[in-house]
């Protein structure tokens, strides 16, 4: 059987957290029709995406160091087929997607297929803005913007948001040595579909679809859900308040899990967050040149071209950098809800632990009390007075394998 | 390989160029060439660092492999390609004249390259023992000498440092070289401290030699105090020592001002030093640790950056010299301000001073005589350092005139 790869590298935003987990949690369901989704956890691709592109993440890149090549590694080893996937390597550059595909293929000539799936603009910018709110950012949606619109490219917002999100330029960088026909565009179908098309299409694209008897748990475990705008316009606040003081391993399980994704994600009757009107013609202007340009090249189209159209701008469009401050406060009131409710869960863990610790610490006097532990110690202390009886002490400790200090 | 476009040919020639030690700048480059070129141009940033190393002496052939291949570390600008390379597109961002790019884009290529260097130098165990290693070995095992004598005095003053992250760790480890390891029954409780600008200087410093977490550049980490109001935890001696008191008993707590008075309680000779860096030095430890933080766990990583890099950057500062880090004139009214709150915090404790507590004051002349560089020229000087670094890291390896360098550049244009 001939090796194939299918790197599937972006973008953000477009299901992906949701497909990574159907991937990881089938993973042995996989392997068994010979499709191999090497991952010892959930976000193992993350952490070699990181390796590859040299980016830190909050602490996290300690955990990332080797983790490219010991993936690349697995995937050679791998007969069949393989699958990839990563958002944030749509921002690789050339050498580095260079040294991504030398590291993946075997010599006797692996196919590798690009996987890219895209959403409109028009959907894209806001769902960006937000997710740099839930990673610590407190830059206001109106300067986002500004800094997207500069066409110098040159602020870190700007570079990263049209480097996971300009469809053109990543399959420049990713699609540069492949055949058209190994490059596959998943389009997101608009909102208000069914529910499944997003999953049909990207197993089209992985060619799961064609596999004989093959069952996947489809159960959405992890997902990244969406904040509206008096949540989102709360979190920024947050961030200006929590940032000199909560280091990034604190803020992750704090801000962006237990706040964002399991609390406010859940107001889903507030406004939703979108790209202003006067913007909307920008947006589906540069959409539609990428459509054209993607058509032009004869890529595999997922789904269709045309759900890179935006739908029409919203009659109201709600301004997060002046949201109405009642539904901020509502959403500050759950927020405060959430965290005490947590801080009362670990009050009561630590109350817990500090019981096991006093019943141990009790059990053990009582072990120090008993006649014969002590003769036994006072026969230690005896016998370590000389270097022989230290030295047979060491030995007798050796034999017992238990080579470590006495507390 | 395929046939160039004239912008490919003329590119590509100027990687030939660069390769051989070339320094001329990409706008003035006019030759070119008929040979294929390559798959992909390196990036803007890596070409205009292979010539800025260029312009400083000779680059080994190797090095000048690496940086042509580096990604820059961290997020920043993608590399870009250069102005005139290739057909206008109207995708991926705008091509630019390597020239116009700031310091700091180059910089993210230097720094991974130095932390390859640095992490390349961590041999672990299971080596060859060479000379270094050899010399290693016998430290170790005079040290472990002395700390057996240690040992015999029981009489000795037992101490534990805390307070200013940067000054304790070199006292520490000073002490710990004469046999003097911290900790055990009844330590005393030391906490260093100095005035607030030092005691800040050195607590950002500590954090650049320290890698795992990203450390924000000095002014944008000062912003963020100045915004909470508050200062960090190494820089509050009054906090610490009201915590230590707690734990162990105000009696065996001192604020610790005076190197001397330390010495003499401690019963040793003149104590080390703090290493003084100038400003540009110490971000560019910062820089380079970022990147290493990407190739090493940070145990490893924060004692490559204190064994192997601050030897180089203190003895490069000790031949270029540079002013040390200084608060911004925008600060200086907080941190004189908050100084004088934490001198009153101390004297309210009532704890021991070994030294004179007005020297946690700084004083507003003080700060005015530290003002920093502009940001342009500072980095500027960090990007000299880097090529220094990288440069002087080749040595007796380094490829004479007749290989790489300027005058072979030269050699080729007139052939």
């Amino acid at each position: 059987m001939s090796a194939k790869v299918l790197l599937h590298v972006g973008t953000p935003k477009t299901g992906t957290s949701h497909l990574q987990d159907v991937l990881f949690r089938n993973r042995e369901r996989l392997e068994q029709h010979g499709v191999l989704y090497p991952a010892d956890r959930f976000d193992a691709h993350f952490l070699a995406a990181l390796d590859l592109m040299a980016l830190p993440w909050g602490g996290l890149q300690a955990e990332a160091i080797g983790r490219w090549d010991a993936l690349a590694e697995q995937v050679r080893r791998h007969g069949g087929t393989s699958i990839i996937s990563h958002e944030i390597l749509a921002t690789a550059s050339r050498s580095q997607v260079g040294r991504a595909l030398s590291s993946l293929a075997r010599d006797d000539g692996t196919e590798v297929h690009l996987v890219l799936s895209v959403r409109d603009l028009v959907r894209q910018i806001p769902a960006e803005w937000q997710e740099n709110v839930k990673h610590r950012s407190t830059v206001s949606y109106e300067e986002f913007l500004a800094q997207l619109r500069d066409p110098a490219r040159s602020s870190r917002i700007a570079s990263w948001f049209w480097g996971v999100q300009e469809i053109p330029d990543i399959l420049d960088r990713w699609g540069h040595d492949l055949p058209p026909e190994n490059v596959h565009l998943v389009t997101v179908p608009a909102p208000g579909g069914p529910p499944d098309v997003l999953w049909q299409r990207f197993s089209a694209a992985f060619g799961l679809d064609g596999l004989d008897g093959l069952d996947l748990d489809l159960e959405a475990e992890r997902a990244n859900p969406s904040l509206g705008v008096p949540e989102t316009a709360l979190l920024r606040r947050i961030n200006k308040a929590v940032n000199p003081v909560l280091d990034p391993p604190d803020y992750r399980p704090l801000v962006r899990e237990l706040l964002a994704h399991q609390t406010l994600s859940r107001r889903t009757r507030t406004p939703r967050l979108a790209l202003p009107p006067d913007l909307h013609e920008w947006a589906r202007d540069l959409g539609q040149r990428w459509s054209e340009e993607v058509r032009r090249r004869g890529y595999d189209v997922v789904g269709d071209l045309a759900d890179l159209e935006p739908g029409p701008p919203p009659e109201h469009w709600a301004d997060p950098d002046s949201p109405r401050e009642s539904q901020v406060a509502g959403a500050a009131v759950e927020a405060i809800r959430a965290l005490l409710v947590e801080n009362a869960r670990i009050r009561s863990e630590e109350q817990r632990l500090a019981h096991e610790l006093h019943e141990a610490r009790v059990a053990l006097d009582r072990a120090h009390l008993r006649p014969a532990y002590r003769v036994r110690e006072k026969l230690l202390r005896g016998v370590r007075r000389t270097a022989v009886g230290r030295g047979l002490h060491r030995v007798y400790r050796l034999a017992r394998g238990r080579s470590s200090r006495p507390a | 390989m395929t046939r160039p476009d004239p912008g490919a040919a003329r590119a590509t020639a100027w990687v030939t160029h660069l390769r051989a030690g070339g320094t001329t700048p990409w706008a003035a480059w006019t030759g070119t060439t008929d040979g294929p070129a390559p798959r992909v141009l390196p990036g803007a940033q890596q070409l205009e660092l292979l010539r800025r190393l260029n312009e400083v002496g000779a680059v080994p052939g190797e090095l000048a492999e690496r940086v042509l291949t580096a990604s820059a570390a961290g997020r920043g600008r993608p590399d870009l390609e250069l102005v005139g390379s290739r057909p206008p597109s109207e995708f991926g961002p705008p091509p630019v004249d390597p020239a116009d790019l700031p310091a700091e884009e180059l910089l993210r290529v230097a720094a991974l390259l130095l932390a390859e260097d640095l992490a390349s130098a961590d041999a672990g165990p299971g080596g060859d023992p060479g000379a270094d290693d050899l010399r290693r070995l016998a430290a170790d095992a005079a040290r472990r000498v002395r700390r057996r004598a240690a040992w015999r005095r029981p009489w000795r003053t037992r101490y534990r440092l805390v307070g200013d992250p940067w000054r304790a760790d070199v006292l520490r480890r000073d002490l710990v070289a004469r046999g003097r390891p911290p900790g055990g029954r009844g330590a005393l409780v030391l906490v260093v401290a100095d005035d607030l600008a030092t005691m800040l200087a050195d607590l950002w410093t500590d954090r650049c030699f320290s890698t795992g977490v990203a450390v924000p550049a000095w002014g944008t980490w000062l912003d963020s105090l100045a915004g909470a109001r508050r200062v960090a935890r190494g820089a509050d001696p009054a906090a610490v020592a009201a915590r230590w008191a707690r734990g162990v008993g105000r009696d065996r707590v001192r604020i610790v001002l005076d190197d001397r008075a330390l010495a003499e309680l401690l019963g040793v000779d003149a104590l080390a030093a703090r290493p003084v860096l100038p400003a540009h030095a110490v971000e560019l430890a910062r820089l380079v640790s970022g990147a290493l933080g990407l190739l090493v766990t940070p145990e490893p990583g924060r004692r490559l950056m204190r064994e192997v890099l601050l030897p180089r950057l203190l003895e490069q500062a000790a031949r270029t010299g540079g002013p040390p880090l200084g608060v911004p004139p925008e600060h200086h009214r907080w941190v004189h301000r908050r100084s004088l709150r934490l001198r009153d915090a101390v004297r309210a404790g009532d704890y021991p001073v070994l030294g004179q507590v007005e020297d946690l004051v700084s004083r507003p002349r003080v700060l005015a005589a530290r003002a920093p560089a502009p940001a342009a020229v500072a980095d500027e000087r960090v990007l000299a350092l880097a090529a220094d670094l990288l440069l002087g890291r080749s040595g007796p390896d380094a490829a004479g005139p007749g290989q790489a360098g300027p005058d072979r550049a030269r050699q080729e244009e007139q052939a």
